[in-house]
């Protein structure tokens, strides 16, 4: 009788979790139930009863593996995307919320929509080399390699953009090629002659940067990793545009501190260094008037 | 980070609903959604997958009407519980103003409470916010199934397993019956708003 109250209970408890949508639970309780029948004389017998706990069992681990199968994105409506969009955009700069929200897109698994909006910010012109390597992060998520590598061509065989950035971009587009395991001689960028002393104005000794990556060791954005394009280079001094709206990142990049552990991203590989900061100043006028311009004087590479 | 409009005294600010999978967070945003559905500045939006469970997040905008001359706005969202969502759940902390941990207090996930309220510990950390500064408030949710004799935590055993750091406000709940759901929001958008106070002073 104690066993029979016990398995009812047990049921009871495993019908609610499944209600619930806790399926793992409640397949380890009908699990119980079934150890009860089975230990029970009276009920071991009982082929409809087992059969019946068996069948509930089964469809939880159909259900389980269903969910587990799930498409993780399914493509959402445009108003839903419209609305992440707005949603996870938190820069005031809008060039900077535009490309929020679409990383915002990428994330969430709308890819589509993702690459036609990075698509849209690359000829505008909007942190180019941001936005063209989230479209091949988007090709290598959402479709293949193969479409990565294609758009990779695509961008070397028109004039969207420059001979550094595409440099740049192949540099990256190898590394996470070969992270993923993928073997391939990508296509090397052909020096232009009418693009090469726009592109080389700097000292021989050291490669044409085109964006640097770093982590912060202190200030306010303490343990935060940026990138930025390098907007200019001439020998070993560097000079990239931080937006007026990050004033906690110039204040963690005053003229003086060492930056250690920086990436530069260069026409022929990604290789890590140190700088120093050695000017922060507020652009007056222009485009870009409020923003702040960083000077980086690399002394170890 | 909260947005004040420091011209138009309008104050914005971002609650987010976390804890273990089919917990009760999206429960919790419909009851709140019926309950205030006048404060509701639009409808609730819910991405789910077809066995109703969150994908995304969940979505709540609210007006609060004026406090201390200040138009006070308030947007929910809940995450996904699912372990398997967390870049969804980093996303959707981002810039989180106070935070509503939704634990379960089904006996059978204890373990899930634990696990799900350090991940909320990780990734705020990720954003720099300590889980010991936020504002932050727990809620003991499905505290309704002890009437139908499904083996439940107490109360008790909740509290030391998820409050005895952190010390913060916690309610019992039945987000399903409405029970503790306005206790629960009332106190964490109080414990927002005043630290919101001491970081932005947007009261007069």
């Amino acid at each position: 009788m104690a066993d029979q109250e016990q398995m009812k209970s047990l049921a009871k408890e495993a019908e609610l979790y499944r209600a619930q949508g806790l399926l793992k639970e409640s397949k380890e309780k009908y699990l119980e139930v079934l150890q009860l029948i089975k230990k029970n004389q009276r009920f071991q017998h009982n082929e409809k009863a087992i059969d019946g706990i068996k069948y509930k069992i089964h469809s939880l681990e159909k259900d389980m593996a269903e969910i587990d199968q799930e498409t993780e994105a399914p493509e959402l409506s445009k108003k839903v995307q419209d609305l992440i969009k707005r949603l996870f955009s938190f820069s005031q700069d809008k060039a900077a919320a535009e490309m929020e929200g679409a990383v915002a897109l990428a994330v969430f698994g709308q890819f589509e929509r993702a690459l036609a909006e990075f698509g849209r910010l690359l000829k505008e012109g909007t942190s180019q080399l941001i936005a063209a390597k989230n479209i091949l992060r988007c090709h290598l998520a959402f479709s293949s390699s193969d479409a990565a590598i294609n758009q990779y061509e695509g961008w070397l065989s028109g004039e969207l953009l420059s001979n550094a950035q595409l440099r740049n971009i192949r540099s990256f587009l190898e590394y996470v090629l070969k992270k993923k395991g993928v073997q391939t001689k990508l296509s090397e960028v052909v020096e232009d002659p009418s693009q090469k002393s726009k592109d080389t104005g700097s000292d021989p000794g050291l490669l044409d940067i085109s964006s640097i990556r770093f982590r912060l060791e202190s200030g306010p954005c303490k343990g935060d990793i940026k990138e930025f394009d390098v907007t200019f280079q001439s020998g070993n001094m560097i000079s990239l545009i931080i937006s007026d709206n990050e004033s906690d990142l110039v204040d963690s990049i005053v003229p003086g501190i060492r930056l250690r552990g920086i990436h530069f991203f260069s026409q022929e590989a990604v290789f890590t260094g140190s700088g120093v900061v050695s000017e922060s100043k507020r652009i007056k006028t222009g485009p870009r008037r409020g923003d702040y311009v960083l000077g980086i004087r690399i002394d170890s590479t | 980070m909260a947005n004040f409009n420091q011209r138009e005294r309008v104050i914005e600010c971002k609650l987010v609903y976390y804890g273990p999978g089919r917990g009760g967070k999206t429960t919790n945003l419909q009851h709140i959604f019926k309950a205030f559905k006048k404060q509701a500045t639009e409808e609730m939006v819910s991405i789910n997958t077809k066995g109703d469970r969150t994908l995304f997040f969940d979505f709540l905008p609210m007006g609060l009407g004026k406090i201390r001359g200040c138009e006070v706005k308030v947007q929910l969202y809940t995450v996904p519980g699912q372990v398997k969502y967390d870049s969804t759940r980093k996303m959707v902390l981002k810039n989180v103003d106070g935070v509503v941990f939704v634990a379960d207090s089904l006996k059978v996930r204890r373990k899930e409470n634990v696990l799900s309220l350090v991940d909320l510990q990780q990734n705020l950390a990720e954003q720099k916010k300590s889980i010991f500064e936020i504002p932050l408030v727990l809620q003991y949710n499905k505290r309704d199934l002890a009437h139908e004799s499904i083996p439940l935590l107490p109360v008790k055993l909740m509290e030391e397993d998820l409050n005895r750091k952190l010390k913060v406000p916690s309610f019992p709940a039945s987000a399903l019956k409405g029970t503790g759901v306005r206790a629960t929001l009332q106190e964490c958008l109080k414990l927002t708003l005043q630290h919101l106070q001491r970081e932005l002073k947007w009261m007069r």
